[in-house]
């Protein structure tokens, strides 16, 4: 396996990589313009783990509605104007994504679904993984996410088919010569803040827990009588029995230590 | 029958989302794009080894004295993690999910932070900043005085040379037990 981690790697197509003539590229670019309203979507799985599918098909139900744009699923490439390669691209998988690529007449668009077709997503260095579609096809469109939401991918159409813009620019920052950064909460002691976070992790998960975590300890004011009071009107304002149970033991925790003391 | 079933359609009324000619409502909670600050960011690098699918990576050039932070959003899995290990807050999962993209180049991002060399050997060891943010967490914690000064002056010191350092305090300290 190549090394997988820099950017060079990650961009280049590998040496497997279908090459498009001048003509057929000329065709794709005339497709792309003049398909609007009538897309017929293939779908290849090349070893996902489904959530691709389940989102792709919530993308079709009434409340994404995806016809609206003209946008059907095929099932067969043979009608198909855009081959949807969802999944790592396994080994095993290779040979029936490069049939389907074949069967589907010229001019086509490929795109890359999920973060395992952009990439390998999570998978990208396991022995028998290929790293995403664009290792063996020619891509033109990225639907990045695990897994997309339907909502990201009716952007994803909408932008390969010119409807919307794309957002996401590549961005390069230097460090500048003015850049400081201050510890956070500067007030509360190290070993407060410490078993604050780690009872909200504990009882809310990592992520959720950080976040509480770091909206009490923003409610801790200098003079211990004020905190009691913002942390009770910002508990009436989210109005969450979970948050207000979480607080309680975080207040709990904040005590012993000011005791302590 | 056809009546009722009209009645019954109107009263359902239409479900389909008006997204994209209106903005999508996104739930709380929703984990989108992995928004980056690099003027807080202090290339500590937990980030990039906490992440599970090497979507962010920190690469290291001791010839230009940089060290990269690099995103890969192609590969993000946006399950939080960094923003869980961020110490200084610095990058945090946004609302934002519009990430298709044509060019896979524009996938990337990248943030370049100066190393600090070693007082002794003058190797880079270690980011300018992260340093910077050491010294004020000792500050912070209450250190101060002549303490202060010496974890500033080993802090300033790479590794290598810190082993160096410590040498002959061992010797001593050997000598005085024996």
């Amino acid at each position: 396996m190549p090394q997988t981690y820099s950017k060079d790697t990650l961009l280049g197509a590998s040496r497997y990589t279908i090459q498009v003539d001048d003509e057929t590229a000329r065709l794709k670019a005339a497709l792309l313009g003049d398909i609007r309203r009538s897309v017929f979507v293939y779908r290849v799985d090349c070893g996902g783990c489904n959530g691709c599918e389940i989102e792709i098909f919530a993308t079709l139900t009434p409340i994404f509605d995806a016809e609206r744009f003209g946008i059907k699923v095929v099932s067969s490439p043979r009608h198909a104007d855009i081959l949807l390669y969802t999944g790592s691209m396994t080994r095993s998988m290779r040979v029936p994504a490069l049939r389907a690529y074949h069967a589907a007449p010229d001019p086509k668009v490929c795109v890359a679904y999920g973060a395992c077709g952009c990439s390998g997503g999570i998978f990208h260095d396991v022995y028998c993984v290929w790293g995403g579609a664009d290792k063996i096809l020619p891509v033109d469109a990225y639907i990045p996410g695990c897994p997309p939401t339907p909502s990201a991918t009716i952007f994803g159409f909408a932008m390969a088919l010119g409807l919307l813009g794309q957002k996401l620019k590549a961005s390069h920052h230097i460090q500048a010569d003015n850049e400081h950064v201050h510890p956070r909460h500067p007030e509360i002691a190290l070993d407060v803040r410490i078993d604050i976070e780690r009872m909200s992790r504990r009882m809310a998960g990592y992520w959720h827990g950080k976040r509480i975590a770091e909206s009490f300890l923003d409610l801790i004011k200098t003079p211990d009588t004020e905190t009691e009071a913002s942390i009770q009107s910002y508990l009436a304002q989210q109005d969450d029995p979970r948050l207000a149970e979480i607080f309680a033991h975080l207040q709990e925790v904040y005590r012993a230590h000011s005791q302590g003391k | 029958m056809v009546w009722k079933l009209v009645k019954e359609v109107l009263k359902v009324g239409e479900a389909t989302v008006l997204y994209p000619f209106v903005p999508a409502e996104v739930v709380v909670g929703f984990r989108g794009r992995p928004q980056h600050d690099p003027q807080l960011c202090i290339a500590c690098g937990a980030c990039a080894v906490a992440c599970p699918p090497n979507a962010l990576t920190m690469t290291t050039d001791t010839d230009q004295c940089m060290i990269s932070w690099n995103i890969f959003y192609g590969r993000c899995i946006y399950c939080g993690r960094c923003e869980e290990v961020c110490p200084t807050g610095a990058i945090q999962l946004s609302q934002e999910f519009e990430l298709a993209v044509m060019n896979k180049a524009d996938l990337f991002e990248q943030a370049d932070y100066r190393l600090a060399d070693c007082g002794r050997c003058g190797t880079f060891f270690a980011p300018a900043k992260e340093l910077e943010y050491v010294i004020a967490l000792m500050e912070q914690s209450g250190l101060s005085g002549g303490e202060l000064e010496e974890r500033k002056a080993l802090l300033g010191i790479c590794p290598a040379c810190k082993r160096k350092n410590d040498i002959p305090k061992l010797v001593a300290l050997n000598q005085e037990a024996t």
